[in-house]
């Protein structure tokens, strides 16, 4: 799909049967609707920053006032997942053979997986299910994108909490014949924090690119359940990446250290289980991804402004 | 009246119309309000354009020959057009495409201090064209220009239904630009204007369509764009909140350089403009003295509600003779290419 070109080649038509052509100097109007220059276009997202701030507020303190246990899902619904992947593929299918500490193990990935596609879910809905306020206003519409991906942010802050003492607490409980290390809290819990920021860049580098992507052809949006689904089995959740060194396929090793929701993860869990640091590699993939996603997708995004408020 | 100047006048026009018209034995007046006096009727030089040279300094707004074009996924729409191949396909989906002709070749351009009504019948066009000017929507041909983005007054937006009143108002303002400081600073001014301040504590949902409007158009009136459009639905709400609205538009009003309004309600529009166009099936049909188009359409008007579609067609055909339609010319290199902020003030 492209974009409409900044300016038409050929101008406008020729008209009919005009008896009157009025001459002008047009240099002190604008084009309505145009897309801005692209440092242009960073400083209005940077003066519509209160509104960015407020919208994803506001949209926190309301996100599950249609349920009667409200803002309580936000922590119940990864730990009622994590309970049934927990019966289904720790005790069932037993992937977690192998695997020390596996309960928090399967809590970080499961926590952290939610955490991740809710956003990149979210972002990528955020223009096409926002056309009210999109059809109302005039603000750039990245701030939309962006907000909803801090109000993610905003509202994972108490599931955060949750997984941190669900790990405390039972992360380190005895299963099966895997060993168990206590866990303890360490300085190295605080990795947790860059590690969140890249993820946050590589969630709104994605965001971006799909809400233009779903805005423009609506198809898109199954295209994202299924690859939430694949990214699910292929990112280590609920089992050790080491099953694929000992099935032989070496491809699989690398293209699993290129997925940054897998470096996450492992940071993660080298960071509160393992009580040390993981890979650096894991750093550098992640680092690269933060940085590549957030600038392809931000210009993927501005470069499709004039087609937002289009009808669908 | 003498019928020889007649054929000259209209040469190159829409035949079928004259036959009409002479079939009727129409009379046209030509003093007044019709096209204007420069233009030459000479039948061997009346071809060519007039040029008129334009005050940059006045113009608020150009429409520079604007068409559009909606192309909306439709499962049952224009199944025919296209190839077998995609015909076929299109069976299969479930999913084609239907295109609307909303608009075509509109050009007009709107000075400094003007009011512009904007008439026609339901499906004419009107809203397609109030989207293009505010920019929401890039016209498929043409292009619309401005001395500053326009702000539309309507209250068909609605805002965040999960979230109070309250914070609804904070978001509007913040979502055109304000800063907190302003914000803070015009909230009490808005709660007054909606008349509200009993339920901004609920959640909008909780709002009946009415209330919901009025928050709208008090957020939405808390600024002085330069260039505004209002949107006929401002005329619905209870007699008491038109009252309380009408001194806040009137304030609004007598801040923009520029103002579009458009409206059902003839007495409104006689009353609030210097300046009237009228679309119907997506072209200009006459643009000028508002007491001569409203006289035309509120007699087109009523020839189609009462059946008589060749008496309506009359004054269609008669109507449009008089239209003088413009074609935009910029100065090599001066048309306008850049961006307008997104801030309102």
């Amino acid at each position: 799909m492209a974009a409409p070109a900044l300016e038409r080649a050929g101008g406008p038509t020729e008209s009919g049967d005009a008896r009157r052509v009025a001459q002008l100097d047009g240099s002190n109007l604008i084009r309505v609707g145009a897309r801005p220059g692209l440092f242009r276009y960073i400083r209005e997202i940077w003066s519509f920053r209160h509104f960015l701030y407020y919208d994803s507020h506001s949209r926190v303190s309301s996100a599950n006032s249609y349920d009667s246990l409200g803002r309580i899902w936000m922590i119940l619904n990864p730990v009622l997942f994590g309970t049934a992947y927990f019966f289904v593929f720790g005790l069932l299918l037993n992937t977690g053979r192998g695997i020390d500490n596996f309960i928090g193990y399967l809590i970080i990935g499961v926590f952290t997986f939610r955490f991740f596609t809710a956003a990149v879910s979210g972002g990528a809905n955020a223009i096409a299910g926002n056309q009210k306020v999109v059809q109302a206003f005039n603000f750039p519409r990245a701030c939309l994108v962006i907000s909803t991906t801090v109000r993610e942010l905003f509202s994972s802050i108490p599931m955060f909490f949750v997984m941190a003492l669900l790990v405390l607490s039972i992360g380190d409980m005895q299963l099966g014949g895997a060993e168990s290390i206590p866990i303890t809290l360490t300085w190295h819990w605080l990795l947790f924090f860059p590690c969140i920021a890249l993820a946050l860049m590589v969630m709104l580098g994605w965001s971006l690119a799909l809400a233009r992507a779903v805005n423009a052809h609506n198809d898109v949006k199954h295209l994202i359940s299924f690859s939430t689904r694949i990214l699910f089995y292929t990112s280590a959740v609920f089992f050790s990446a080491d099953r694929y060194a000992d099935l032989g396929v070496e491809w699989l090793d690398t293209v699993m250290s290129l997925n940054p929701l897998f470096c996450v993860l492992d940071i993660l869990r080298h960071a509160w289980l393992y009580d040390g640091f993981a890979d650096p590699g894991r750093w550098i993939v992640l680092g690269s991804w933060a940085a590549g996603s957030m600038v392809i997708g931000f210009l993927i995004f501005w470069h499709g402004e004039e087609s937002y408020g289009k009808e669908r | 009246m003498s019928t020889s100047t007649r054929p000259a006048r209209r040469q190159g026009r829409n035949t079928e119309a004259d036959l009409i018209a002479e079939d009727l034995a129409i009379e046209f007046d030509d003093d007044s309000s019709g096209p204007p006096e420069d233009r030459d009727d000479h039948p061997f030089t009346q071809q060519r354009p007039v040029i008129q040279a334009v005050d940059p300094k006045n113009v608020c707004m150009v429409v520079d020959d604007a068409s559009m074009t909606y192309r909306v996924r439709s499962s049952t729409g224009n199944n025919n057009s296209g190839g077998r191949i995609s015909r076929g396909l299109k069976r299969i989906t479930g999913a084609g495409w239907a295109e609307v002709h909303a608009l075509s070749n509109l050009s007009f351009i709107v000075n400094r201090g003007e009011s512009v009504g904007v008439i026609g019948t339901n499906g004419s066009g009107k809203s397609t064209l109030m989207k293009l000017l505010t920019g929401k929507v890039r016209p498929t041909s043409g292009e619309v220009y401005a001395t500053s983005t326009p702000v539309m007054l309507g209250v068909n937006a609605a805002l965040v239904k999960e979230i109070s009143g309250r914070e609804n108002i904070r978001l509007g303002c913040l979502a055109m630009g304000l800063t907190p400081e302003q914000t803070a600073a015009k909230y009490d001014q808005i709660v007054e204007i909606s008349g509200l301040s009993d339920a901004l504590e609920m959640p909008l949902k909780t709002y009946s369509s009415g209330m919901s409007s009025r928050l709208q158009f008090a957020i939405a009136t808390s600024v002085d764009p330069d260039i505004l459009l209002i949107d006929e639905a401002l005329n619905t709400g209870d007699a008491q909140f038109r009252a309380r609205t009408k001194e806040r538009l009137d304030e609004v009003r007598a801040n923009a350089g520029a103002v579009f309004l458009v409206s059902h309600s003839l007495g409104t529009i006689k009353q609030m403009c210097t300046r009237v166009i009228w679309i119907e099936q997506g072209e200009m049909l006459a643009d000028g003295d508002p007491q001569w188009v409203c006289e035309q359409y509120e007699e087109y008007t009523s020839h189609k509600s009462n059946g008589r579609t060749r008496a309506a067609k009359v004054v269609y055909e008669r109507t449009r003779l008089r239209l003088d339609p413009v074609k935009i010319d910029f100065t090599s290199g001066s048309r306008p290419k850049k961006a307008g902020s997104s801030r309102i003030r």
